[in-house]
């Protein structure tokens, strides 16, 4: 009795574990399956689990009625311009905030701040009023500009970059560096984690961007993947081997990346995570 | 020559620190700042950019607090807000106390943590759909589950009274990951020896829970708290691509109503004017969470 008690204990951490985890899969495992099934499979009761009909039907579907692969490259060219654009802006502006002193600095770092706690997406109408001015509406610089000059990049860099010893920079400007020199030799070679971590964040952010992307992107092959994928929804209603196909399609990227790179993955989000809340 | 310019702008170190903050600064404020002004401004108007515009003062906000469908789109924010935010924090720190606890004596830990933090990889676009097919009225696996349990539930999805809760559900399991990920960091730091120490002076769990877990990761709580305020009150995609805020208006909330009144019905001062007054609501409300969490516990 005793026994079977201690097995009970021992063996309850991994069901909860283990049974949550199940539930977590469910809706992913579910659609892959759905993904996969012909029409006749897909609307029956009870639901069928196992691929008892294997068919590619919906892939080739949609990938023939539909410009899947644009959406794959438009999305891949938006997140990685966002990405090196907000690495490229937010770099020398957090060398600034952190380290060289000028008049009005701390006040405007404090509206980045405030900023910072306004979600921009609210701002979508006054946006596509700007955006049309520049001409700017169903272009790459047009979705991806609003998101590059993001004050947590700013934040989360000058979180990190005040961190570095004094010291260092000092050596550096008596050998002679300049303040290029010092955010080139000394503080970018030592924060390439924060880089990593920021970067991450920045490109899961701009590959999963939707509502202004969707106000701008409105010509089916400019589409990024999320808006893409709005677009299909729209046009089919029911068709949901279609509709889960591109679900599926459109989840694999990220799904394979995870797989071989989860732990920096998950280390990126903690690092721009802890960082952030400071 | 360079290197003079360098020395220059050394010693003028204000003119140096503008130019470094500069291509950021100036991105920041044509396309983050600006449009919350211009928002403003949009908002004063009966905007035509075809006809011209007239200025109608605070007529757009007028009419928005005489509509009560823009009640009911503040009541829904606040309903969703209210089920989601508890929702995705108490899960995101439940998952993270488990893994956290659980990590270093059980095997598997770390392939848990990964598939529950997966889903915030995903596009809110791919969140709906399936979301939207689990609870399919005819077809849905989880539809199914609840109707062969309890044969007179209605359909979720399109009931009045459980579609929201089932968007709050689908998003809790979207967004709880990253929630997780932040509070298991925030546990990481929480030094070892306490809990030897508090264990010997004979404090139990709960103890352990209210007196150490708690007032140490006051941080972590704090930012994930701000983050989801924030993403709560702006959530679009997940109701536009589940119920477009049917059935009825029953999950219209005020990001969605700003849409429908902005480029549906073209009336976009009041879209604007909406827009305006949820980006208040959402600064007042981060704030004001700010202010209860960071003051109490500087406090202690």
């Amino acid at each position: 009795m005793k026994g079977a008690w201690r097995v009970i204990k021992r063996a309850l951490p991994y069901l909860v574990m283990y049974g949550i985890a199940f539930l977590w899969v469910i809706p992913v495992l579910w659609m892959a399956d759905t993904a996969f099934k012909p029409r006749s499979e897909i609307f029956t009761i009870p639901p069928t689990w196992i691929l008892s009909h294997f068919t590619l039907f919906n892939i080739k579907r949609l990938f023939t009625q539909w410009p899947f692969l644009r959406w794959l490259l438009n999305s891949l060219i938006v997140a990685t311009s966002v990405t090196l654009g907000s690495l490229i802006v937010s770099t020398p502006a957090a060398f600034s905030f952190s380290r060289l002193r000028w008049r009005g600095r701390d006040a405007l770092f404090m509206i980045l701040l405030v900023f910072m706690l306004l979600p921009w997406q609210i701002n979508v109408i006054p946006l596509f009023f700007t955006m049309n001015k520049f001409r700017f509406l169903n272009t790459y610089q047009g979705v991806a500009l609003p998101m590059i000059a993001m004050p947590i990049g700013v934040f989360l860099l000058r979180q990190f970059f005040i961190n570095i010893p004094k010291e260092l920079e000092d050596a550096a400007r008596i050998d002679g560096c300049s303040s290029f020199g010092v955010l080139t030799r000394v503080i970018i070679p030592i924060s390439k984690p924060v880089f990593a971590a920021f970067g991450v964040y920045m490109f899961n952010f701009a590959w999963n961007e939707f509502f202004w992307s969707m106000i701008c992107l409105q010509k089916k092959t400019m589409a990024t993947m999320p808006v893409g994928l709005s677009m299909l929804q729209g046009a089919h209603e029911i068709d949901y081997g279609l509709i889960l196909a591109g679900a599926f399609m459109a989840s694999l990227p990220s799904l394979v990346i995870f797989f071989f790179l989860r732990r920096q993955i998950i280390r990126g989000f903690t690092l721009a995570g802890s960082g952030s809340k400071g | 020559m360079g290197r003079r310019i360098g020395e220059f702008l050394y010693r003028h170190h204000g003119l140096e620190g503008v130019l470094y903050a500069l291509p950021f600064v100036s991105l920041w404020a044509v396309f983050l700042a600006w449009p919350v002004g211009y928002g403003i401004y949009i908002s004063l108007f009966k905007w035509n950019p075809m006809l011209g515009s007239k200025f109608v003062g605070l007529a757009n906000y007028a009419e928005l607090f005489h509509s009560l469908r823009f009640w009911n789109a503040v009541a829904n924010t606040f309903k969703f807000a209210g089920m989601t935010i508890p929702l995705i924090i108490g899960v995101g720190f439940v998952f993270a106390l488990m893994v956290w606890g659980w990590g270093r004596t059980h095997r598997g830990a770390g392939i848990i943590q990964s598939v529950l933090f997966f889903p915030y990889l995903l596009t809110v676009s791919i969140v709906a759909i399936v979301w939207k097919w689990l609870f399919d009225r005819d077809f849905g696996l989880v539809q199914q589950g609840i109707n062969a349990i309890f044969p007179s539930a209605p359909m979720l999805l399109n009931s009045t009274v459980w579609a929201l809760p089932v968007i709050a559900i689908a998003t809790a399991w979207w967004l709880s990951g990253y929630r997780m990920v932040v509070l298991q960091a925030g546990l990481e730091e929480i030094p070892r020896d306490l809990f030897e120490a508090a264990a010997i002076d004979g404090a139990k769990g709960h103890h352990q829970f209210f007196h150490i877990i708690l007032p140490l990761i006051k941080p972590s709580l704090l930012f994930a708290l701000v983050l989801t305020i924030i993403s709560a009150f702006r959530t679009f995609g997940q109701v536009l691509m589940m119920t477009e805020g049917g059935p009825g208006r029953s999950t219209e909330v005020l990001a969605l109503y700003m849409y429908w009144v902005g480029f549906d019905y073209f009336d976009v001062g009041k879209a604007a004017a909406a827009g305006v007054v949820l980006l208040f609501m959402i600064l007042a409300l981060t704030l004001a969470g700010v202010k209860l969490l960071g003051l109490r516990s500087e406090l202690q």
